[in-house]
């Protein structure tokens, strides 16, 4: 009889998970069968044995019925509640399964700094010729846990993906590969210290030219909070698993404009992820993942070993491939491109090599190469290309050009010309101490006898030229159209700080958008910057060729786009240009709020890279301006969140070039651009009165279900936090970049 | 009455005198005041007049958005400033001129004013012109080594010179009236003192831009009083010496015109000076596009040297003394300088030349103010019981203060209680008239705890004797 009750529960498991999966429980009767199991349970004793197999064989045939229905077409929705169903293999379940022994580090289970994320050492072994061989890895991901509240539902705290990237740079130290494993709906949105974007920007920052080979495996990939150990030499993903870049409810919230507290209707939920382009098929072909791991039709489960078995070959497949690949041998890369076993097949027991993975100095050197050149072609031939003009071509041919220039100019001849300088300034140092010694007696009695005031030299600074503010010599070299109206505004301080009314043409001219009472800053259109920001007329753009499109063919985002390249005159949320400021040459990248909320998408990502290598190339200060930026496009789906780490490379290898990154926030900086490449910036600055964050108000309140104050998100707290340097005001900014161009950055910038 | 009616942004005695101007002129009128002010004369004195409503209430005569909606309900079409407040605001001035329901604002083109305003723009433009000015920065200074350069040249200079205790100031180039400045009479001390002006200028101006200038210490403070009208139209009414002043650099006694070599001794051509400051100044007037009443402030040091300091693009307090020794050929009246302020404003012609301008005798002002001379001139406040004096055909007085009710001395405001203005055939005779005046006048007040007044009125009548003198 026990194994009866076993058959039964067995069963009733099943159906549950059939429910999870459809999301209710009255498609196919499910409910029904639900019951009949319960009654079966309950009265396993007063049936007959044979009545009750032959039931149980009943019920058995008509769910095997349905999943094969449910698998048969499983909607994207769907696959989303097969990810978030409690039956779902964890972290754990790999721990145990996959590898052959682990220690957990840094915690373990409820005592941990941050639960949500587990980090191990773990040993995975391979057979070779029936003789085990074992590797060290460092494995770490999020554990979702089976609703135990203290694992956060797999939600990383920033503490913990600190965590993440303590441990990282053990690996890194120790020279072994990580397993990252993505079990996350998203990271958890909170700016404590030092706050969730600024945290995941660290920790891109250092996966970008980490020293070891990383891969990783995705199950639930929920954008940035994935990214935080998610950039990895080779990416690998359930087949039954979602990565996006938004929860398909919150993409439906934002599609549908739905007030908060408002019930998200279904099918615009399933409309949702079905356009957002979620599910593991979608990633391969839009290349954001590298390989597929199968599951089982309708996902693996915690008891499904076939799966765990052939993770435990694709991980150590991966791995070596990896490796493989920064080896000089073609043989042995020929072996890495050869596939054993295809999905469908179950996996092989034997591996025919045992790879060392250990790497030397070249081979790292050539790990990191590749890694960068993997992500720089992420979302290419995603975004769109206006036909290039002849000055296109031109530009083209001086950028290839201008690079052996740079070299020679600021790199040989420079470094040489230092040298000699150097000499001269010891040789003349010590001359003029000499002289100084025999002079200085001489003189000293010579004064005493005719004392004569001594006119000062006079104190001529070698570098800088004039610095006059620009607001108080040259008046409105560019007045705001927002002056041209006759009318006042209430500072929004007025009651906290008694700030009177402001007359519109007064605020938005000769005060630069600035309460003079309380120092508030009211928004200003982004054209002021440029006008303002830089010298008359050096403004010169470049790769505006680049536009955004609609990659995924989302819905209804075709008009949007149009009716936004029409609004602004611009084809993507992204102004890459030259320019100078008091005569020093720097290259900006200007992300603008007027196109699609300054949302970053592949045109945006591919600009800022360009960008960021002509930086490099031509030895300038790479500025990122940020008049305001919602994030990564939600339309772009995992392409938009793929710019993240594919930005952040770019900046990590100008910024080791000995460049100078510098970001200044305004407006409203959020989530995925401040989580990456902006927030891994060593020089960030913020505007004041702008906002920088991860989530709004509202995510964090439907997510943490904390109300958070109105100043959560202010530059003032970000400074607190110590995610930016420092506050600038809009009418110092000028003055104050020169400041930081002329002393801050590297060795490598073109006028050091 | 005519079509114009002034709204006076302003309070005091010099909101009555431009209310006098507007009834000499047969302009309408209407005054603001505040709860605090609501017994001053100017309020009674417009309530007066019973037909319409000539006095509204605000709570803040510094806030343009009260100002303007009052003009607009009480349809107004031009804006008299007084002095003070928004009297060299240009963004004041740009607003009513540049708003949908245009005011006529009386005072120069706001662009002037605001070209004027800035004390470094003002010294560029003097430079240009081969005006000398006190020796230092010609420009806003932003950064610390070459501001220490500065500063030690000054010295140099100074000590070069032979003064016994250079100094430099250290001013906030957005400042003006006397804040944001600070002196310097010692190098070491100097960056620091640098660090504290620029964080005051950046905090109180939004502009951290610092002058450094040579600090004068022996020298006559002068003043050219201009009248130009937006015909192109320049006129000087002479000089005036205004170094009698508070320790806070406020003046205190004034007199028409600027020197008078028939009574004192000068080391230098004092005459020669005058026309030179008059001359320097009439310069600069016309190359601006002056269009209004304005007064160029000069600083004449021991050996003779004037240097210009300031332009004020406003009425001053003491306009009326240049306004006594001054007549206009075939005027019948003596000239009123508000008068003209206010007739130019409008678009009228001065319709007479330099040429029709006299000069005779000498005027002297003595502001009244409650305040303890002998410790700081730190104002008293309390409620003034009687105030009195004899009326004299040769003096007047301007007071905001009632002779026939007790008044109360807001402690919002500044603290002049009134404004005396004697003339003389010649400066013997004024001063002689002044002391006579100051003998008749009466002041009777009690403070919070029951004690008697205190005013400069001893202090002003032992300085009578020192005026014009070097």
């Amino acid at each position: 009889m026990t194994d009866s009750g076993k058959l039964l529960s067995r069963l009733a498991d099943r159906i549950s998970y059939l429910i999870d999966i459809k999301g209710e429980s009255t498609w196919g009767n499910l409910d029904e069968l639900q019951r009949q199991v319960q009654d079966l349970h309950r009265s396993l004793f007063e049936i007959k044995e044979a009545e009750l197999y032959k039931e149980i064989d009943r019920i058995e045939d008509r769910v095997s019925f349905l999943e094969d229905r449910i698998a048969r077409r499983l909607t994207p929705a769907e696959v989303v509640n097969i990810v978030r169903s409690v039956q779902r293999f964890t972290l754990t379940d790999i721990l145990e399964n996959v590898y052959d022994s682990y220690t957990e580090l840094g915690g373990e289970g409820e005592c941990n700094i941050d639960p949500a994320v587990v980090v191990a050492r773990a040993t995975i072994s391979r057979k070779v010729k029936n003789r085990l061989y074992s590797h060290q890895v460092m494995v770490i991901g999020h554990e979702k846990g089976r609703g135990e509240e203290y694992r956060n539902g797999g939600c990383a705290r920033p503490w913990g993906n600190d965590k993440a990237l303590r441990y990282m740079l053990v690996a890194e130290t120790e020279g072994i590969p990580i397993h990252s494993f993505i079990f996350t709906p998203g990271a958890y949105p909170i700016e404590d210290y030092p706050g969730a974007a600024q945290q995941i920007a660290r920790n891109i920052y250092a996966m970008a030219r980490l020293k070891v080979p990383i891969v990783s495996f995705i199950s639930e990939g929920g954008s940035g909070g994935a990214e935080a150990i998610g950039l990895s030499d080779l990416r690998l993903m359930a087949s039954r698993g979602y990565y996006s870049v938004i929860s398909p409810e919150g993409a439906a919230a934002i599609e549908g404009k739905i007030r908060e507290g408002e019930k998200l209707p279904r099918d615009l939920v399933e409309h949702c992820a079905s356009q957002l382009k979620i599910t593991a098929s979608d990633n391969l072909k839009l290349g954001t993942i590298d390989r597929i791991v199968e599951e089982p039709p309708l996902g693996a489960r915690r008891e499904d070993y076939g799966f765990f078995r052939r993770l435990r070959y694709e991980m150590v497949r991966a791995t070596d491939e990896v490796v493989l690949r920064t080896k000089n041998f073609r043989a042995f890369r020929a072996y890495a491109l050869k596939r054993q076993g295809e999905e469908k097949v179950s996996v092989p027991e034997d591996f025919d090599l045992v790879i060392n993975w250990n790497l030397t100095e070249l081979e790292i050197e050539r790990l990191l190469e590749l890694r960068s050149k993997k992500y720089r072609e992420l979302g290419k031939g995603f975004f769109l290309k206006k036909s290039r003009g002849l000055g296109q071509k031109f530009r083209k041919a001086k950028a290839i050009a201008s690079k052996g220039y740079y070299e020679l100019r600021y790199g040989l001849l420079r470094l040489h010309h230092r040298n000699v300088q150097k000499v001269i300034e010891e040789v003349s140092g010590e001359g003029s101490v000499f002289f100084k010694k025999v002079a200085e007696p001489v003189r000293a009695a010579y004064d005493f006898v005719f004392p004569q005031p001594r006119r000062p030299a006079k104190v001529i600074r070698p570098d800088g030229p004039d610095r006059r503010s620009i607001f108080a010599e040259e008046w409105e070299p560019y007045v705001s159209p927002l002056a041209n109206e006759d009318r006042t505004v209430t500072c929004p301080n007025a009651s906290k700080y008694g700030c009177m009314d402001l007359w519109v043409p007064d605020l938005y001219g000769e005060l630069c958008g600035v309460c003079p009472n309380c120092g508030h800053h009211f928004p200003l259109e982004y054209q002021w910057y440029l006008k303002n920001l830089f010298d008359k007329g050096s403004v010169q753009e470049f790769n505006n060729h680049i536009a955004s499109g609609n990659p995924l063919g989302f819905q209804g985002f075709d008009e949007r786009l149009r009716r936004d390249i029409r609004r602004t005159g611009r084809t993507s949320s992204i102004i890459t240009f030259d320019a100078r400021v008091f005569g020093i040459r720097l290259v900006v990248a200007m992300l603008i709020g007027s196109f699609r909320g300054g949302t970053v998408g592949t045109a945006e990502g591919e600009k800022f890279v360009r960008a960021c290598d002509i930086a490099r190339t031509t030895r300038r200060p790479f500025l990122a301006y940020v008049h305001t930026t919602g994030g990564i496009r939600i339309q772009e789906g995992t392409l938009g969140v793929v710019q993240m780490p594919k930005c952040t490379i770019a900046v990590r290898e100008y910024i080791e070039s000995g460049g100078l990154y510098i970001v200044v926030y305004d407006n409203n900086s959020y989530a995925g651009p401040v989580a990456s490449f902006l927030g891994c910036s060593l020089y960030q600055f913020g505007i004041r009165s702008s906002r920088i964050g991860f989530a709004g108000p509202r995510v964090i309140r439907e997510t943490t279900g904390k109300n958070v104050p109105p100043d959560y998100h202010s530059a003032k707290n970000a400074l607190k936090r110590g995610h930016i340097q420092g506050i600038w005001d809009r009418r110092d900014f000028r003055k104050n970049l020169y400041e930081a161009l002329t002393t801050m950055g590297g060795h490598n910038l073109y006028y050091r | 009455m005519s079509r114009e009616r002034v709204l006076i942004a302003n309070r005091g005695e010099i909101a009555i005198r431009i209310m006098q101007a507007c009834k000499d002129l047969g302009l309408d009128y209407v005054v603001v005041y505040t709860e605090e002010d609501k017994s001053s004369l100017h309020v009674r004195l417009a309530q007066k007049e019973n037909d319409l409503k000539r006095a509204y209430r605000i709570s803040n005569y510094r806030d343009p958005n009260e100002i303007f909606s009052v003009a607009d309900q009480a349809k107004c079409t031009a804006i008299h400033p007084g002095y003070g407040f928004f009297a060299e605001n240009s963004g004041f001035a740009r607003r009513a001129t540049m708003r949908t329901r245009p005011l006529t604002f009386i005072g120069p083109r706001w662009e002037v004013i605001r070209d004027l305003g800035s004390k470094i723009n003002t010294k560029r433009l003097a430079k240009e012109l081969h005006i000398p000015v006190i020796p230092g920065s010609d420009r806003s200074i932003y950064n610390e080594m070459e501001a220490e350069g500065v500063a030690e040249e000054l010295f140099f200079l100074q000590k070069e010179q032979g003064i016994q205790h250079p100094s430099v100031l250290v001013k906030a180039s957005a400042g003006g009236g006397g804040m944001g400045i600070e002196e310097v009479s010692r190098l070491d001390t100097f960056r620091m003192v640098y660090r504290k002006i620029q964080n005051y200028a950046k905090r109180q101006f939004g502009d951290e831009g610092v002058l450094i200038e040579q600090c004068l210490r022996d020298y006559q403070h002068l003043e050219v009083q201009l009248l130009c009208s937006s015909h192109g139209e320049v006129v000087h009414f002479g000089t005036r010496n205004c170094t009698i002043q508070s320790t806070g650099r406020q003046k205190r006694v004034e007199v028409a015109p600027g020197f008078d070599p028939a009574v004192c001794k000068y080391p230098f051509d004092a005459k020669g000076v005058l026309d030179q400051i008059v001359r320097y100044s009439v310069r600069m007037a016309g190359h601006v596009g002056y269009d209004n009443i304005g007064t160029w402030e000069w600083i004449v040091s021991r050996d003779g040297s004037p240097y210009l300091m300031e332009v004020n693009t406003r009425i001053q307090v003491e306009n009326e003394i240049s306004a006594s020794i001054s007549r206009i050929k075939g005027a019948t009246g003596p000239t009123n300088l508000i008068r003209e302020q206010i007739r130019v404003a409008l678009g009228d012609r001065l319709g007479f030349t330099q040429d029709d301008v006299s000069f005779k005798g000498t005027s002297i002002e003595l502001r009244i103010v409650a305040e303890n001379t002998n410790r700081g001139f730190v104002p008293w406040c309390g409620t003034i019981t009687r105030f009195d004096y004899l009326d004299r055909p040769w003096a007047r007085v301007y007071s905001h203060v009632p002779r026939d009710i007790p008044y109360k001395i807001p402690t919002e405001y500044d603290p002049n209680l009134a404004l005396v203005i004697i003339w003389g055939q010649d400066t013997e005779q004024a001063k002689e008239r002044a002391r006579q005046f100051q003998r008749g006048i009466v002041i009777e007040g009690k403070g919070m705890e029951g004690e008697n007044i205190v005013t400069n009125l001893d202090y002003l009548y032992d300085r009578i004797g020192y005026i014009l003198q070097f």
